[in-house]
């Protein structure tokens, strides 16, 4: 067999040769990135709420004193996943749980991978998340609580809902991050795109072509997530337009208002 | 005249901000029905006190009745806070929801009611302060007045048996105070019991059948508008109003 003499010509040799291999990688890549960077989102959810509970001058000691545990738990854990790195978490969970017996041969590598991008992202998520509701403006609290919602079902319907608008950009910063981070991964041979490409360039020593190959799909697949980031981010803006009820039954005497001609 | 059921009773009610006491031994009654004016100057802890009633601040000493239970130990925070609503000199609309939604998540969270009888009472009360047509706009599209009134009725969608109202006319412009407080004028005149911190001292003298006077965290004056505004008994009082009257 000729192998091919130039850049573009080995490119087109891998692309044929191991296309399955980079579909495959990159498939496993995005199942990582998108379900650790939704797991990751609702643990800050949860985390970001545990931490804001409310106490009373009638709580009972008890329950205010497993608050301040709580609270010093929530802390180390996002001090400990913020302040190292995902590829040394990795190591330390997947061999910790295998020599605790929690997980064997048999448990499948994706479900290991997806547990840690999930709880390390949980944990940047978790500051980014507070970010928002101290942006949220305090009043919009206040006037939940004051019709009787409580803590959580002011988080839930009012709160969180804006917290999340406003740090939408946030958000998506860190389902891009887990595309490209989720890389690390490979120490514990899951098959994402960087385990997957190293594979392909093994087997003809072409480290240059295969992860020039390997860069060209993490930037599509980043700029592609980020211009639906933008799109979505738009759409939680809420219609720029209402309609004025001229009348409870005759819809005909309905009047459209689009704000930009709205006077003052 | 019949006596009046008390529905709430503020008892030596304390309250500190670090060593600093922005209200000390309130003590007073509400009565079903009264409509109930506070004013006092700027930082006199008007608005801390209303806040203590719904407990949006924590007291720092004394204690509040509702119907003779107390509020805190008595009463599931939750209920007692929608029966105790609240408006605010801001508006404080969700912004994340239409007006109607504003009206209607409430009911559905707290008083647990379905949508087609939560939609109902909002659409009833949001007719009532004449915002009924604008039930699909966002809080951001409206005008400060038109907020203020959405923002009452979702209050008053909540049945509350007493409505605390903190300056709710104080951030709109001059042509838009009349209209909410003609909204107030109403329900004073149906009966709704009200607390109100105001500025607008001829709306306390024409709509109020009690004023209280506030000065540094302490009641200093209490009675009928006509005593109050005529003939106060104290010169704090009376210096007060001249400042504020003559404006
Ligand atoms: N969260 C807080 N922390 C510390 N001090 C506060 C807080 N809220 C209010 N205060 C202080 O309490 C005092 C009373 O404030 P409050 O807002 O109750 O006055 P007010 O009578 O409503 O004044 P205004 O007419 O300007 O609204 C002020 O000195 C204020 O600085
Ligand atoms: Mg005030």
């Amino acid at each position: 067999m000729q192998l091919p003499s130039t850049f573009f010509g080995w490119v087109g040799f891998l692309l044929e040769k191991y296309g399955n291999l980079f579909l495959l990688g990159t498939g496993m890549t995005l199942l990582i990135s998108l379900t650790g960077t939704v797991i990751g989102f609702l643990i800050g959810l949860l985390v970001a709420t545990l931490r804001t509970i409310p106490t009373t001058r009638r709580t009972p000691l008890p329950y205010k004193v497993l608050k301040n545990i709580l609270n010093v738990l929530l802390n180390i854990y996002i001090e400990v996943f913020r302040g190292t790195p995902m590829i040394v978490q990795a190591m330390v969970i997947y061999y910790g749980a295998m020599q605790a017996g929690l997980i064997g041969r048999g448990t499948p590598v994706p479900v290991v991978a997806i547990f840690i991008v999930s709880i390390n992202t949980g944990a940047y998520m978790a500051e980014i998340i507070r970010g928002g509701i101290i942006s949220v403006d305090k009043g919009q609290k206040e006037a939940a609580q004051a019709i009787g919602m409580t803590h959580w079902q002011s988080m839930l319907n009012v709160v969180l809902p804006q917290a999340v608008r406003n740090i939408m950009p946030s958000i998506g910063n860190e389902f891009v991050v887990n595309i490209k981070d989720s890389s690390v991964l490979n120490v514990i041979a899951v098959s994402e795109l960087f385990f997957m490409s190293k594979s392909a360039a093994g087997a003809y020593l072409r480290y240059f072509e295969v992860f020039a190959i390997t860069a060209v799909i993490y930037l599509i697949l980043t700029f592609t997530v980020t211009r639906i980031l933008r799109l979505i981010e738009r759409k939680m803006d809420g219609k720029a337009t209402y309609t004025i009820l001229g009348s409870q039954t005759d819809s005909q005497s309905a009047i459209t208002i689009h704000p930009e001609n709205r006077e003052g | 005249m019949q006596e009046k059921q008390t529905v709430l009773t503020i008892s030596h009610l304390n309250k500190r901000f670090g060593t600093q006491e922005v209200l000390s031994d309130i003590s007073f009654d509400i009565a079903a029905g009264d409509v109930t004016c506070i004013i006092g100057a700027s930082g006199s802890g008007k608005s801390t006190l209303l806040r203590c009633i719904n407990f949006l601040e924590e007291p720092s000493g004394g204690q509040i009745l509702f119907h003779g239970k107390d509020a805190e130990s008595g009463w599931r925070r939750a209920e007692y806070q929608s029966k105790v609503g609240m408006v605010f000199q801001s508006f404080n609309l969700f912004s994340n929801m239409t007006v109607l939604e504003n009206c209607v998540c409430g009911q559905m969270k707290v008083l647990k009611r379905d949508r087609k009888t939560a939609t109902a009472k909002s659409i009833f009360y949001l007719d009532k302060v004449g915002m009924a047509p604008y039930q699909n706009a966002r809080p951001a599209q409206l005008s400060g007045g038109q907020k203020q009134r959405v923002a009452i009725a979702r209050a008053l969608a909540m049945d509350p048996e007493v409505l605390l109202f903190d300056e709710p006319t104080s951030a709109l412009d001059p042509e838009m105070v009349g209209e909410v407080l003609s909204v107030m004028r109403d329900l004073a005149t149906g009966g709704l019991t009200m607390l109100i911190v105001t500025h607008e001292m001829s709306f306390a003298r024409d709509v109020c059948n009690r004023v209280i006077f506030m000065d540094q965290g302490l009641i200093a004056e209490d009675g009928a508008p006509s005593e109050i505004f005529t003939k106060p008994k104290q010169a704090r009082t009376r210096e007060f109003l001249s400042r504020v009257l003559d404006r």
